[in-house]
């Protein structure tokens, strides 16, 4: 099964939206993210944001990977079977 | 230069470089201690602040029973004033809208965010716009100001500091060891590179807000500065009616620094006072020190990309912010990490409209960002 990947670009906006517009998102993909139809990839430029979307992501049942990328942050979001 | 302004000089930039760095390496947002205590029930940022401000009573009651605090309380605070309540309750909508408070706004534009650029102006905005209604503002402070026998809760009771900060740093102290027993002191499972964990920096601002005393003889404070900068601005504008605007023309402070030379004039005017030696080098070293740790960790790196319903949304918030602070009068960081370890009663108004503002300005955030 070939697994979607969704793109969210969320650098360059104001604090707190990065967990915001995360969380939303999260919300309109859960089942498929949870059947593992579907990956979310968040790029954002919040450094408070890469420590407080995991535990969040946690909470509903899924797991995040963050990663640097040049200047900024990568953090994929998927089942936790999917070892993002 | 004499050689008390040049230490005041001196101590606020390294003190504002300090600050920047560690700030910027925490993401230390005063304005988000308050903001996801309300939206994400996340109390991390505020167990660091009341850590912050249990060091601070601590260090400053050492300071002054050992006789090298040069003003006790610090200069400026008055008795307090229902303006103090209504200031700070501003305040909170004004912070969480731009995303930061005063200091928040510098050390995030130092490290390359625009947001915090749009905010900025809108502290600018919003401080001339203060100058306008300045004289008005006083009559309904005077009116509204609850007694005049008293600056700090010590001075009211008749009770000596040691005692209050005792009781201060005992639970104070206790909160903080709870939570390091129940382990929410520890670094997150995933974090941004080179961070810096809160109650570290919590840790150093602590120490700096003593470093700023002793050098300075007050505490770290910015937002006179921001009506200074407004009043540069606009006198390029219209130089006529910056000289006819009070509050720009006042020069209502009279200060004496703490290490000798002569008493010194200061105010909201677009001129190079006492106010602008104590307050710019600390700005700039604020955003200096943001822009170094961001350039070291290869992060540095501005983006234009909010929607334009965001950008009003900031610069409203900078605008709201900027009243608050002339109206309480002061920001979060001169009455939070100054004069609430002293217990001043202008503080403790503040701090009560903060959670309320904050609380407001939360909602007001979620319905403006995700529709």
């Amino acid at each position: 099964m070939t697994i979607e990947n969704i793109e969210l670009d969320i650098r360059g906006q104001v604090c707190p939206s990065c967990l915001l517009l995360t969380l939303r998102d999260i919300n309109k993909h859960h089942s498929a993210l949870s059947e593992g139809r579907v990956r979310l990839t968040v790029l954002i430029d919040s450094r408070d944001a890469t420590s407080t979307i995991p535990p969040a992501v946690k909470n509903m049942g899924l797991a995040a990977q963050v990663d640097k990328v040049e200047d900024y942050y990568r953090v994929v979001i998927a089942r936790p079977e999917e070892r993002p | 230069m004499e050689a008390s302004a040049l230490i005041a000089l001196t101590t606020s930039l390294t003190v504002g470089l300090a600050a920047g760095f560690c700030m910027h390496r925490s993401d230390f947002c005063l304005a988000g201690a308050f903001r996801d205590l309300f939206l994400f029930r996340d109390g991390r940022r505020l167990r660091a602040l009341v850590l912050l401000v249990t060091a601070s009573a601590v260090l400053f009651e050492l300071a002054r029973v050992t006789g090298v605090l040069p003003y006790y309380p610090f200069p400026w605070f008055a008795p307090p004033a229902t303006i103090n309540l209504i200031g700070g309750c501003l305040f909170g909508i004004g912070m969480v809208l731009a995303g930061g408070c005063v200091v928040g706004v510098l050390y995030k534009l130092g490290g390359g965010s625009l947001p915090a650029a749009v905010a900025f102006l809108g502290l600018l905005a919003g401080s001339a716009l203060y100058a306008e209604i300045h004289p008005v503002w006083i009559l309904l402070a005077k009116a509204g100001t609850w007694h005049d026998r008293a600056a700090t809760l010590p001075q009211l009771t008749g009770v000596a500091p040691g005692w209050w900060a005792a009781g201060v740093a005992i639970v104070g102290g206790w909160f903080c060891w709870r939570w390091w027993r129940q382990g929410l002191w520890r670094t997150p499972m995933q974090q941004a590179e080179g961070y810096l964990p809160l109650w570290v920096t919590a840790l150093v601002l602590a120490g700096l807000g003593l470093l700023s005393v002793l050098g300075t003889g007050m505490p770290m404070g910015v937002t006179t500065s921001y009506a200074k900068f407004a009043a540069f601005l606009e006198e390029l504008i219209a130089p006529g009616h910056v000289a006819q605007v009070a509050y720009f023309t006042a020069q209502p402070i009279l200060y004496t620094l703490p290490h000798g030379g002569p008493q010194l004039a200061g105010g909201g005017g677009p001129v190079l006072d006492v106010v602008a030696l104590i307050q710019f080098p600390l700005i700039a070293g604020i955003i200096l020190g943001a822009l170094i740790s961001a350039l070291l960790l290869r992060e540095f790196h501005p983006r234009w990309q909010m929607p334009g319903r965001q950008v009003l949304m900031v610069f409203a918030g900078g605008v709201i912010m900027a009243l608050g602070s002339r109206m309480a009068p002061g920001c979060n960081v001169w009455h939070l990490l100054g004069g609430l370890p002293l217990l001043t009663m202008q503080s403790l108004l503040f701090l009560a409209g903060l959670f309320p503002g904050a609380w407001l300005g939360g909602r007001l955030f979620l319905r403006w960002t995700t529709p």
